[in-house]
């Protein structure tokens, strides 16, 4: 669809003797072009100038980066503020958001963002909201069930608007109860694009997933200023909400980009791995990948000893479909690994502890993270690959103090609810509660395992000295005791016996973990695409 | 010449330094092996470079995010 059907002033009927009232519309058609050319010069040259001089994209060079070329109808051309000259339009400011709809890969998305260069992209309210926090765009997701994409640049409400109202307004007049029912029903992507707080901060965390950009964009729940009055504590922006905050250490963000093209590019790449809405299945893409694809390197990655770490990432990308790994949250809980991949063409959701970090013990980040991942993957019908190596949850002092008990339970309970496919194979450790969040208990409970793998409630060298304390004291050589126990309980702790019993489904050549993966995978296809819809939740967690 | 800080992604304590000052380092380079969760957690460089100072020493206590080594690229 063109902008401009036909080229105003181009109508021979156009012409009209002065004075005269015309015939044909075409005095409103130019007006219309005139205001939407109006509309497209954002908050003017100047303006636009200064935010490109800070290494920031206007909001409508950000949408042309983000969807497919010429594939951006937007919606709300002609609202902003017009000024009057004797009943004649003088001059127009644009309302600060830009929105519509748009194609990612061919497929439609609902995208919008505010216009920095009209009062730093501050709210404003016609009739009707185009977008930011509820608004047109967010009610055109949920009424046609599409992927939506916040670009946040905006600095939110401003207590000028007092002045400008006459009163106060109460808190959620523009609510997030649209974002929240969104949560449930299509996939929600949020950038952040400069300094986000207040509102627009929350939005960027209501949603699938979120990125921002090194260098250019800070997000909290309230600036510098604020601070300083409210603690004296003097800190910069990028000190108080820059990625190394936001992203690594809070994970209040999901990824950082170095600049705006490639946010655009992991947006693109997050949105190729999700269904249109939660009443659809992921996209099946043709990856070219062989199914029976046997990785030599696998066999022996695993170490003997072990207290040896090796390298998780390695596994997955043996196991999944050649250049289908997207890792989220790469920098923020690094004892465990997150992907969205694919595995013959499926897209599913791998899980993966990270030995490399305290051995894969659950910690609280940790915890929040497959949470959050399990979550997402039963919400959009991922099923999800367990690749085991837990020694049980994060201990010591710090860990208790941080929750890791209520928010390590939090995670297995998300678990135990989901209904998606699970399929777990156990690597190595596979202890205690954490190791039982990595079965499908509501589904096949499906476990296989790699030679390497051992389980049980608590790893032996840490349990044999609580459990045999008194006889490893009154030994003559206490250490010699504890060593000789350690070894007569790890007799028993074959996997290959637990196997006899049928307690773990298979074991398996690490070799063969692709091809084995592959063919359940594609099995449980048909059952998924009898349970898509909302997944309603019951309860309350933990 | 930029001097690069590595960090410990863990807190537990130092078991080996396997590197030494002033040694040339290639990406994947271990510096030194921690102890955490009965692990043995190898400290790895990134990009390459000398290494200028190790600022642990065998068997002291780490945190996470303590800087253990500074290499000049």
């Amino acid at each position: 669809m063109s902008a401009n059907p036909q080229k105003p002033g181009t109508d021979p009927k156009a012409t009209e003797e002065p004075g005269s009232v015309p015939k044909g519309w075409s005095p409103e058609l130019e007006e219309l072009a005139r205001r939407r050319a109006q509309s497209q010069a954002l908050g003017g040259a100047e303006a636009v100038e200064r935010h490109h001089s800070q290494g920031r994209l206007t909001i409508r060079e950000r949408i042309a980066g983000l969807v497919d070329a010429g594939s951006f109808q937007e919606v709300g051309r002609l609202t902003g503020q017009g000024r009057y000259e004797n009943g004649k339009l003088a001059g127009f400011t644009p309302a600060p958001y830009v929105m519509g709809l748009a194609n990612i890969d061919g497929r439609p998305v609902a995208v919008g963002g505010e216009d920095f260069t009209i009062r730093g992209g501050t709210s404003w309210s016609g009739d009707r909201k185009k977008g930011g926090q509820g608004g047109f765009v967010e009610d055109l997701a949920h009424e046609y069930r599409i992927p939506l994409v916040n670009l946040i640049d905006g600095s939110g409400g401003s207590v000028t608007s007092i002045t400008r109202r006459g009163h106060s307004v109460f808190p959620g007049v523009h609510g997030f109860e649209q974002s929240v029912r969104l949560m449930g029903e299509v996939p929600v992507v949020c950038a952040v694009l400069g300094t986000a707080a207040g509102g627009p901060a929350g939005r960027a965390i209501l949603s699938h997933w979120s990125v921002m950009v090194q260098g250019t964009s800070q997000v909290f729940a309230a600036g510098p200023p604020v601070v300083e009055r409210s603690l004296g504590q003097k800190v910069t922006k990028e000190e108080l909400g820059g990625p190394a905050i936001a992203v690594d250490v809070a994970g209040t963000i999901d990824q950082v980009a170095k600049d705006e093209r490639e946010c655009f590019a992991l947006i693109r790449r997050y949105l190729s791995f999700m269904p249109r809405n939660v009443w659809e299945l992921p996209p099946r893409a043709t990856t070219g990948d062989r199914v029976d694809r046997c990785e030599d390197k696998l066999k022996d990655i695993v170490p003997r000893n072990r207290r040896k770490p090796y390298d998780m990432r390695r596994i997955i990308e043996s196991i999944a479909d050649q250049d289908s790994v997207f890792e989220l949250q790469p920098s923020y809980g690094k004892a465990l690994i997150t992907c969205l991949a694919r595995m013959n063409g499926h897209v599913v959701g791998f899980v993966a502890n990270n030995p490399m970090v305290y051995g894969g013990a659950m910690d609280v980040r940790a915890a929040r993270k497959q949470t959050h991942f399990v979550e997402l993957c039963d919400c959009f019908h991922i099923p999800l690959v367990f690749l085991v190596d837990v020694p049980g949850f994060m201990v010591g002092k710090d860990a208790e103090a941080a929750a890791t008990l209520r928010e390590g339970m939090r995670s297995v309970y998300v678990a135990l609810q989901a209904t998606v496919p699970m399929y777990t194979v156990v690597i190595r450790k596979c202890y205690g509660m954490a190791g039982m969040g990595t079965t499908d208990k509501n589904g096949l409970d499906f476990k296989i395992a790699w030679p390497s793998a051992e389980w049980g409630s608590l790893p032996i060298e840490g349990g044999v000295a609580a459990a045999f304390r008194r006889e490893i004291a009154a030994a003559p050589d206490p250490k010699a005791k504890e060593a000789e126990i350690e070894a007569q309980l790890r007799a028993h702790a074959s996997p290959f016996r637990t196997a006899e019993a049928f307690g773990v489904e298979e074991i398996i050549d690490p070799r063969e973990t692709r091809p084995y993966l592959c063919r359940f995978i594609d099995a449980a296809a048909g059952r998924l695409a009898t349970t898509v819809g909302p997944k309603p939740k019951y309860g309350v967690r933990p | 010449m930029a001097a690069i800080e590595v960090k410990s992604v863990v807190t537990g304590s130092v078991w080996k330094i396997v590197a030494s000052v002033g040694q040339n380092l290639a990406p994947g380079d271990e510096i030194m092996i921690l102890e955490s969760m009965k692990m043995e957690i190898p400290v790895i460089v990134d990009d390459g470079g000398v290494l200028k100072e190790i600022k642990v020493a065998e068997g002291v206590a780490v945190s996470e995010g303590q800087v253990l080594a500074v290499i000049e690229e």
